[in-house]
């Protein structure tokens, strides 16, 4: 579904991410992870066109997102993306943040889009949340408005930038749980995070970057168990062993 | 002597006075609503990465921002007429001066507002642009339906106390002999020989005026943020 194959990108002189490869395919869950500035966020962001790169071609469902014939606004209302600031907005309602890209951006009826927002905010359990303003929800109810805002989009596969670094600790599982929902229900999703944790539960591949290499590409059994890079080994000791 | 102050002569002008005032709020009005309208505009090609867009709104905004308004107004005074004249084929008798007064104000205001809607857009955390984006909105979805919305929201303060300053400023129409509020009171005192009594009630009126509506920008700044 999206293929990355040697990816690299520039600030200046800056290299920030070298000669990327991965696959992701449908149905998969793939976890990305590494230390800050390790190039995961700018990677993830290259998928949908939000950051720009230089070299390498990434495609999506068959569209490649380098070419700039691509209608990236076309492309990107087919991809979900959840942000570690989540990024609803801030002068509408819940129900509105959920049903102005449909309108706008797909062209559905007022109805067709309120009873869709209305849905996902029932599986997000926020419902009884819809007329309220961002503002007077908490992080991780604000970060569960995001996801079904996104799902709402009916997307072909979801990306996730940090979904849970921006949170109070107390509210990370109830984020996590609906990721770990979602994973189960089939969704495609590309989860930059550090919560080795969701990785362990759901995910089927995990990628490890440093200097924005991928350092590591594997089976989630593999990468855990036996991974083969000193980097990862050193990487996992540090957060598992608390 | 003392100077001894006579103020019989501000009864029987009120009328006049007033029609003086709504000369001031429609200049002020209408240069408010062009100088927002046309700001924005100046604003976005300001911001956009559209080189000769960018140059002209920064060149625009710059000249305007370096010459004093008066000398626009008489520029404007003396060249918007004729060139109006021309244009729509009116009389010599026709008065425009009212007309080249509100298109001076509205571009010269323009200039201002432009720097303060670009702050304001650029105060909306720039992740709302992407969070737009990433649901498939185009540049100018993005900022009609998400950033302006909010960048206004911050901005409304700011876009009031510069209506306060502008509707001081249009007292500088007296170079066009305009009869706006100012230039009627001039006008009396000059007639009656009370000018020094009309220049003091029409500072008066001035004070009181601008100095509610900055109370009530303050109150509702305050509101605003509780």
């Amino acid at each position: 579904m999206i293929s990355i194959r040697k990816v690299s990108k520039y600030y200046g002189d800056f290299r920030v991410l070298t000669d990327c490869s991965t696959e992701v395919r449908k149905g998969e869950v793939i976890v990305v992870c590494g230390p800050s500035g390790s190039g995961k966020s700018t990677l993830i962001k290259c998928v949908n066109g939000l950051e720009p790169f230089q070299q390498g071609e990434i495609s999506v469902d068959g569209t490649s997102v380098g070419d700039p014939k691509t209608n990236l606004n076309r492309l990107r209302a087919r991809l979900g993306m959840v942000f570690q600031n989540f990024e609803l907005f801030p002068h509408m309602r819940v129900i509105d943040n959920l049903t102005i890209a449909q309108s706008k951006v797909l062209g559905r009826s007022k109805e067709a889009a309120t009873a869709k927002g209305l849905k996902l905010l029932d599986r997000v359990d926020l419902k009884a949340h819809a007329e309220k303003y961002p503002g007077q929800l908490s992080g991780g109810q604000q970060q569960r408005v995001a996801i079904a805002r996104a799902l709402c989009m009916d997307p072909i596969c979801m990306l996730f930038d940090e979904p849970t670094s921006a949170l109070d600790p107390e509210m990370i599982n109830e984020v996590l749980d609906v990721m770990v929902q979602l994973a189960k229900d089939g969704m495609t999703m590309m989860v930059v995070t550090h919560e080795m944790g969701f990785a362990r539960n759901v995910a089927h591949r995990v990628i490890f970057m440093d200097q924005g290499r991928i350092v590591e590409d594997d089976a989630k059994d593999a990468f855990f168990s036996t991974p083969r890079s000193e980097r990862v080994q050193q990487f996992l000791s540090k957060i598992l062993h608390h | 002597m003392m100077y001894e102050f006579d103020w019989s002569s501000i009864p029987g002008a009120l009328p006049f006075l007033w029609q003086g005032m709504l000369v001031s709020l429609e200049i002020t009005a209408v240069a408010v609503v062009v100088g927002i309208v046309w700001g924005t505009l100046l604003a976005l090609m300001r911001l956009s990465h559209l080189g000769p867009l960018s140059w002209f709104a920064a060149g625009y905004v710059n000249l305007f921002r370096s010459v004093p308004l008066v000398m626009v107004l008489l520029w404007f005074f003396l060249i918007v007429p004729q060139f109006l004249q021309n244009l729509l084929n009116l009389g010599r008798a026709t008065d425009t001066r009212l007309i080249s007064a509100i298109i001076g104000f509205a571009l010269f205001e323009a200039a201002y507002y432009s720097e303060i809607i670009r702050a304001g857009i650029q105060s909306v955390p720039t992740g709302q642009m992407a969070a737009a984006f990433a649901l498939g909105m185009t540049y100018a979805q993005a900022m009609r339906l998400v950033v302006l919305p909010q960048a206004f929201r911050n901005m409304v303060p700011l876009l009031l106390t510069q209506a306060i300053i502008l509707f001081q400023d249009t007292s500088l129409v007296y170079v066009s002999a305009l009869a706006d509020f100012f230039g009627a009171a001039n006008k009396i005192g000059d007639r009656d020989g009370r000018i020094v009594e009309l220049l003091l009630f029409a500072g008066a009126v001035y004070f009181v005026l601008c100095y509610a509506a900055s109370y009530a920008v303050r109150r509702l700044q305050k509101r605003a943020a509780a």
